[in-house]
């Protein structure tokens, strides 16, 4: 018998996915701001039943849905994450995009497929939430329908992504060939140190599978034009939370089913790593367009996270947690930033950052509190969450990896401080000041104090965090 | 009895001729049919995994059940992205469609 109580925050989803589709229909195009508003209201609510069953440890329908602390953490991430973008989008799908319910309630159920993505004991469950997941940013990408460029991101992004799923698939099908099963406790119990040629083949079209989804060098090749292409909010979502989900459920995948061959895949997932480091953060350094650059930027970042996945402890997995919330508070903090500026100006060229300090003084401090933690800087959560996860990594001999990382985040520091240098340095070619709406500046305000936080006081998130991974190992 | 390998070698054709599609055609309609032939293939090896491991389990069937699924719904949503940029730039030719830079 399944116990209905554990999945309540799946079910309120899913209501809440489909009320604010309704209300699309009900209410006046002048009222349809507070749809955002009531979704934000209803997905911070769910954080409530989310914390309500933390502790709980259960495997449904026969375990293809796992509870547990490390799901419970991921579900809270993803419902505040969701929030977040809710509100910070209001104001640019009123300005720029039609259909606002229909957007925020593919939001919410982006929300609900990362939820159920990080729950996965078994390999269809994942795969279905994957493509839910994957369904909605390919809509989201391309929702601006009269923007050559955001037709042109969700084509791209549709064609590669399809690809990529029928490479996983492939994998996938070789995988439950070789072992029989699809559950990842079957799979552990299947794989030995060595592999026969049709479990490496699986194995190594499922790493390019999920790949293509994180956007990990060689496999990025459509992050940087669907970032661009996409409307600012679904660009700031999909940076972190289709990241955080694919992470999510790669690091349960290949701590539960997969670390009895680690000596086997560890090598590819460190070559990966290596070249995502490497290529984000060199390429970033000539980009002329904010969105791009981040693009770049969240490549190398999703290399840093590989990092962790290549040293998989289950310190490592608590590095790779602390730094995903980290990261995903900056990013969403640089992105709103970004959004707010663009809803003013229409501008989203590194260029037409210039003279930011004098006409919106709170935005430029904000974004630039956003880049120096992207790049690694000590009170920022940037710099606390990336030393605990090189630290880790370090501690499972991944020595010149680790040093890799560090003197890429160096350069990072460069691309970063150049868009700083527009904003401060450069004079205004335009004078008005702008003054985003106040829920954009409370959200900048709450994610920039959560960036503070986590970088000064990450005590309490880390020892959650902590217990959530202890049990993944167990 | 037909061995399993030869159920595997057809798919393992299929995939590779799929793969060529989604590499060599320059037309996204026709992309997005190579893609398709990619999952047949996932479902051939699905579906003879199935018969030949374990006849009396359901787990591959139920597998390529839900990839013809999803397959289904993954085209419908194509096609409506691909309609909507045919209509505005007249073309669905991949190399044409290249505002952002790769």
């Amino acid at each position: 018998m399944v116990d209905y109580k554990l999945l309540v925050p799946q079910f309120l989803l899913a209501g809440l996915a489909f009320g604010l589709l309704a209300l699309d229909l009900v209410l006046p195009p002048a009222r349809r701001r507070y749809i955002a508003y009531l979704g934000a209201l209803g997905l911070v609510g769910i954080v409530l039943s989310t914390i309500s069953l933390r502790g709980q440890e259960a495997a449904l329908y026969g375990g293809l849905f796992l509870i547990d602390n490390y799901a419970l953490f991921f579900q809270g991430l993803f419902l505040v994450m969701g929030a977040v973008i809710l509100l910070a989008a209001e104001d640019h799908v009123r300005k720029f995009l039609g259909h606002a319910g229909e957007y925020y309630g593919l939001v919410v159920v982006a929300v609900l497929a990362m939820t159920v993505m990080t729950s996965a004991g078994e390999l269809l469950t994942a795969y279905i939430a994957l493509e839910l997941l994957s369904f909605t940013f390919y809509v989201l990408s391309a929702y601006a329908t009269r923007d050559l460029r955001s037709n042109e991101a969700g084509v791209k992004y549709i064609l590669l992504g399809a690809f990529s799923s029928a490479l996983l698939l492939y994998g996938i099908s070789l995988i439950y060939g070789a072992t029989g099963t699809t559950y990842f406790r079957g799979i552990a119990g299947a794989v030995g140190g060595t592999l026969s040629p049709g479990l490496l083949l699986g194995l190594v079209l499922l790493i390019a599978g999920f790949a293509f989804k994180a956007a990990a060098v060689p496999f990025h090749m459509w992050a940087p034009d669907v970032y661009e292409g996409a409307p600012l909010p679904t660009t700031a979502y999909l940076s972190v939370a289709a990241k955080a989900a694919v992470f999510g459920l790669l690091l349960r995948l290949f701590s539960q089913g997969l670390l009895p061959a680690i000596e086997v895949w560890r090598w590819v997932i460190v070559a990966l790593a290596a070249a995502s480091i490497t290529v984000g953060n060199l390429v970033a350094i000539p980009q002329t367009n904010i969105k791009r650059l981040l693009a770049y930027s969240s490549i190398g970042q999703a290399g840093y996270l590989l990092v962790g996945l290549a040293a998989l402890s289950p310190q490592a997995v608590s590095g790779v947690l602390v730094h995903l919330a980290g990261y995903a508070a900056t990013n969403l903090l640089a992105f709103t930033a970004v959004i707010a500026y663009y809803n003013e100006t229409g501008h989203e060229q590194i260029e037409d950052f210039a003279g930011a300090a004098e006409r919106a003084p709170y935005l430029a401090l904000l974004l630039t509190i956003a880049m120096f933690s992207l790049a690694g800087l000590p009170f920022f959560a940037g710099f606390t969450t990336k030393f605990y996860l090189f630290t880790a990594a370090a501690q499972e001999g991944l020595l010149w990896l680790v040093g890799l990382a560090a003197a890429m985040s160096v350069v990072s520091l460069y691309y970063y401080l150049m868009v700083i240098k527009q904003m401060y340095i450069h004079p205004s070619r335009h004078s008005p000041r702008l003054r985003p709406g106040f829920v954009l500046t409370g959200v900048l305000g709450v994610l920039a104090f959560a960036v503070v936080a986590i970088g000064v006081y990450p005590g309490p998130l880390v020892r959650f965090i902590e217990t959530a991974s202890k049990g993944l190992f167990s | 009895m037909i061995p399993v390998s030869a159920y595997l070698a057809v798919s393992a054709l299929l995939f590779s001729i799929g793969m060529y599609g989604v590499l060599a055609r320059r037309n996204a309609v026709l992309i997005l049919m190579s893609i398709e032939l990619m999952l047949n293939a996932v479902n051939i090896n699905l579906v003879a995994f199935s018969r030949y491991l374990a006849p009396g389990e359901f787990t591959g069937l139920v597998f390529a059940v839900f990839v013809i699924t999803v397959a289904a719904a993954e085209v419908g949503l194509a096609l409506a992205i691909i309609i909507r940029l045919y209509r505005n730039r007249a073309t669905v030719n991949v190399d044409e469609i290249d505002l952002l830079k790769w």
